[in-house]
């Protein structure tokens, strides 16, 4: 991966945890939804490598920040629903505080005139 | 935890879930791409490879799944777990009686445990403190007759110095003796030396801590010279490294310091300082032996190798030079000779002993555990009928009974530690070598951990197994004032165990308690009462000569019994029980067949004033005492004892025979011919001595001492109040204070000393023994007040039914007799198989001594009485009127 040329829209790493964190915030949802609200939020300018979704929402499970559960999904289907927890909530927080001192650090050099 | 929990207890397999969220996922997608415009196969194809590589997506996910499962699995057993010990602690708290009884059982077996622990790992597994000690050997050489014999100079050479097994060995001598030091203030002191070889510190790696140590050719090249232990160092000379280089006088002449010895050093004996004797290589040394040998094991050889090598040369000397005609070598590691035979077996026996005792804390610990499940037994029934399983309820008890072991062990380090502390003025003296050190460390906290572990599993398991086969349904439906069966019969097989344990260790202590009246009340020979003694040693310098010797040992005699209180006053080179400065010689009868020197029988020197014999009050059974006319002038003279009359001389009175006497058996010195004038009533030599001592009694006029004990018999009182007075006489006449006299001690002393191994040996298994005595009979009362609180209703019905208080007693105690007879006879029977094992600390008893089991018997039976005695009485006193109304 080193060395290959950055596509404009990769994600920096780390960011997909907090991207599926803070969908989850707003309530359950599947794998899928979780995907498509990405896509639509973001106007397809972060594409989110699906393959990578799956892991990163079962790391987060496995780390206690979100919980799993089967349930039924809004067309009536049994789907695996995903829930942020108490934990989950706090990292969310925490993360988005990170992501803005960050991006206003970045911003202040790139748009100095 | 609780919803996962849930999940994970009817979860479907793993990659069966992840290939449905996936399957979901696709679907999804694919019906959106459809929705949007997309030709079916084509939204199948996209949506795929969205996806990237299913197969690789699949493997992770179902990967992540297993690791988060197994870590539920730990994370649930760590929660069930910490659930547990609180509501263990909570039980423990909701009953402060138990808790306490059973933790403070379990402290006392482990403190007990971990302070003999301290013992054992001292003398059998703890590094000796110096390098490499396994790899050093001591060195023996054996005589014609088989006997183990130090090594002489020559040999120990012969034997080390071009070996490929061993590398050059060393010599020490085992005793400490005094040294006088003269201070620049005119005043003296005496300061415990041992005598060694030059190679000694490098045989046992001792690294020097100021200056250096000892090297070959120091014993002949650089004249007198010393090496100064670190503690006295530091107290007398206040740390100074200057002083290495200094000259002592020492005994009147000049010794260099060459250096100090690290504190972590300690040998045989405690020394303050290690002197080296001057020995230059000559053909004289070859029959002297006196080495206590040393040697290291070289790079890569085993001990068995250095056997064999060593003998080879021993065998070639003994074919080329005559001293040595017959005489072989023996190896063993230093930690046997250093601990000795005797130590180990206390060691193990402690070891033994307090081991039962820990079991008999457990099975009372068990025993309280099975009284409680039984009362618990709903509580256990209910919890499992609500869904907690069986390994579950067994899970939650063993946790409990942990829990009781780690308090017990805790408090337990603490009696432990306390014990250790106390040891060193417990332990007497002379019984642990100051290379062996008793103390609190490390390792007895690891052990006192693991002892924890292991009584907690032994006697959780007990109650765990009980309640594994427990009905719910019976033991809800039961009325819980109802309940004997299973748990009552295995309580009485517990209790009787411990009686069975406890009767096994009284045995063995009753054994060694007979074995200590017996050395103590060994016929000592001598009928004197109370004599003090000490040991007097003058300059050889300042009197060169015996008769300048035996003036100055006149004088201090007389000038002794001048003083106030004084009744008789003796010299004599060996006390009765007390060890030998004199050696042994070998003997002749003169008149019989010539026997080759080192083929002579040996005796006991004991060279002796004339007045010894009426100081002592030691009879004279045929012949004379020596008196004040047998001078250095007069014709040589010898007294023998009883078992050398008895065994030379059988029958025929020894009077006027001539014996032929060797120094240690010296062939280049001529034989002194000396006539028995008398023979002396047997004295033992040590207490528990099993073949008789064959003593052979020389004026001191005759056959001078340096080195000699000072008897002195008071006119009335006590024999330790003449201390000072003796003291100042001997002041009076050595002027020059140049003669070191040694810690005045009484004949009492002495032999209490050469008892005290027994004494030691006798009074801690006796003490382990009445614990578990006491142990037992605790359990015997405690099942027993507890059924009997449990069948109160069965005795006011027996009673209502026409049974006597004394019908009911009878069959209290009955029951209780049972189960401690049986015990009884189990431990007896035990301890006849056994008792063997003690045979080799035992003196003066059989290891079946009927009086020692018969006496247990009767012990046993009366402290079972007063234990059943309470619960009994109480049963029958039952009132069956009100017990019958209360229901």
């Amino acid at each position: 991966m080193a060395g290959s040329p950055k596509s404009p829209n990769a994600l920096l790493h780390g960011a997909l945890d907090a991207l599926i964190l803070k969908v989850l915030s707003r309530g359950p949802s599947h794998g899928y939804a979780v995907a498509r609200f990405i896509e639509e939020a973001t106007g397809d300018a972060l594409l989110v490598e699906e393959g990578s979704l799956y892991p990163a929402l079962y790391r987060l499970e496995r780390r206690g920040w979100v919980e799993a559960e089967w349930g039924t999904s809004e067309l009536g289907r049994r789907a695996k629903l995903y829930r942020l927890t108490a934990a989950g909530r706090t990292q969310l927080d925490q993360e988005v505080a990170t992501w803005r001192q960050f991006s206003t650090g970045v911003s202040k050099v790139l748009f100095a005139s | 935890m609780r919803r996962s929990l849930r999940s994970w207890l009817w979860r479907v397999p793993v990659d069966q879930e992840v290939d449905e969220e996936l399957a979901f996922h696709l679907e999804m997608r694919v019906r959106d791409l459809i929705a949007g415009g997309m030709d079916p196969d084509q939204a199948r194809r996209v949506a795929r490879a969205r996806l990237g590589d299913i197969d690789v997506v699949r493997r992770t996910l179902v990967d992540l799944s297993h690791k988060r499962d197994r870590e539920m699995r730990v994370m649930q057993w760590i929660d069930e777990f910490r659930h547990d010990v609180v509501f263990a602690l909570r039980q423990m708290r909701s009953n402060p009686a138990f808790t306490f009884v059973a933790v403070l059982t379990l402290a006392l077996g482990i403190g007990a445990n971990a302070a003999i622990f301290g013992l054992a790992d001292a003398t059998l597994l703890r590094p000796l403190p110096f390098t490499e000690p396994d790899r050093v050997v001591r060195l023996f050489e054996v005589n014609s007759a088989g006997q183990r014999t130090a090594v002489s100079p020559m040999n120990l050479a012969d034997f080390t110095t071009d070996s490929r097994t061993l590398l050059p060995g060393a010599g020490f001598l085992p005793g400490v003796g005094g040294m006088v030091m003269k201070g620049v203030d005119g005043t003296s002191e005496t300061v415990a030396r041992q005598w060694v070889s030059s190679r000694f510190f490098e045989v046992l790696g001792v690294p020097a801590l100021v200056g250096r140590m000892f090297e070959p050719g120091d014993d002949w090249v650089n004249g007198n010279a010393v090496v100064l232990s670190e503690p006295y160092w530091r107290t007398r000379f206040n740390g100074d490294p200057s002083v290495v280089g200094q000259s002592l006088v020492l005994d009147g002449e000049p010794y260099v310091v060459t250096g100090v010895a690290p504190a972590s050093f300690r040998w045989n004996a405690p020394a303050s300082i290690w002197a080296l004797v001057q020995v230059r290589p000559s053909p004289e040394l070859r029959d002297q032996y006196f080495w206590r040998g040393l040697a290291r094991l070289a790079p890569g050889a085993t001990i068995d190798a250095a056997r064999a090598e060593t003998s080879a040369i021993a065998a070639e000397l003994a074919r080329t030079i005559p001293a040595n005609k017959g005489r072989t070598v023996a190896i063993e590691p230093v930690r046997e000779s250093l601990v000795g035979t005797d130590l180990r077996m206390t060691s193990l026996l402690f070891l033994g002993v307090v081991g039962f005792v820990l079991l008999i804390c457990c099975t009372n610990v068990a025993n309280l555990l099975l009284a409680r499940a039984t009362a618990r037994g709903r509580e256990l029934a209910i919890r499992s009928a609500l869904g907690a399983g069986r390994a579950r309820v067994v899970r939650q008890l063993i946790t409990e009974s942990l829990v009781l072991a780690v308090l017990g062990g805790l408090l337990g380090v603490g009696i432990g530690a306390a014990i250790l502390a106390a040891a060193p003025s417990m332990v007497p003296a002379g019984v642990l070598p100051p290379a062996i050190t008793l103390a609190f460390d490390g390792r007895v906290v690891a052990f006192c951990a693991a002892a924890s572990i292991v009584v907690g599993l032994l006697f959780g398991m007990v109650p765990a197994w009980q309640v594994g086969d427990l009905s719910s349904a019976r033991a809800i439906a039961e009325d819980s004032r109802t309940s004997t069966g299973r748990g009552g019969r295995l309580r009485g097989i517990l209790v009787g165990g411990e009686v069975a344990t406890a009767v096994l260790l009284l045995v063995g202590a009753g054994l060694l308690l007979r074995t200590l009246l017996a050395v103590e009340n060994v016929d000592r020979g001598y009928r004197a009462g109370e004599i003090l003694t000490m040991v007097v040693d003058p300059l050889a310098s300042e009197y060169p000569t015996n008769d300048a010797l035996v003036q100055f040992y006149d004088r201090v005699a007389e000038e002794v019994s001048g003083g106030p209180g004084v009744a008789a006053v003796a010299w004599a080179s060996t006390l009765p029980l007390g060890s030998s400065m004199a050696g042994q010689v070998s003997f002749e009868i003169v008149g019989e067949p010539p026997v080759d020197v080192p083929q002579q029988p040996r005796a006991d020197r004991q060279v002796v004033s004339w007045s010894y014999f009426e100081t002592l009050d030691l009879p004279i059974v045929d012949g004379r005492a020596f008196t004040s006319r047998d001078t250095g002038e007069s014709p040589g003279v010898c007294v023998i004892n009883e078992a050398f009359a008895a065994r030379y001389f059988r029958g025929t009175s020894p009077i006027g025979q001539r014996l032929s006497l060797r120094q240690g058996g010296n062939t280049r010195q001529p034989p002194v011919l000396r006539e028995i004038v008398g023979v002396a009533r047997q004295v033992k030599g040590r207490p528990d001595e099993t073949s008789e001592l064959l003593q052979v009694y020389v004026p001191m006029t005759q056959d001078g001492l340096d080195d000699i004990y000072l008897l002195v018999r008071p006119a009335t009182g006590s024999a330790g109040a003449l201390a000072s007075v003796v003291k100042a006489a001997i002041g009076r006449v050595d002027t020059k204070q140049l003669v070191s006299v040694g810690t005045p001690r009484t004949l009492d002393d002495v032999a209490h000393e050469a008892t005290s191994a027994h004494r030691f040996r006798a009074v801690l298994v006796v003490a382990f023994a009445g614990l578990a005595l006491l142990l037992a009979m605790v359990g015997v009362f405690g099942i027993l007040a507890y059924s009997v609180q449990q069948r109160t209703a069965d005795f006011a019905v027996r009673r209502a039914m026409g049974a006597t208080s004394r019908d009911v007693l009878r069959l209290v105690a009955g029951s209780a007799a049972r189960v401690v007879a049986s015990g009884a006879a189990l431990g007896l029977l035990a301890a006849m198989a056994a008792s063997r094992v003690l045979t080799a600390v035992l003196f003066g008893v059989e290891p079946l001594d009927p009086l020692t089991f018969g006496l247990v018997g009767g012990v046993l039976a009366l402290t079972a009485a007063v234990a059943v005695a309470g619960p009994a009485w109480r049963a029958a006193r039952v009132d069956p009127a009100q017990v019958l109304r209360g229901r």
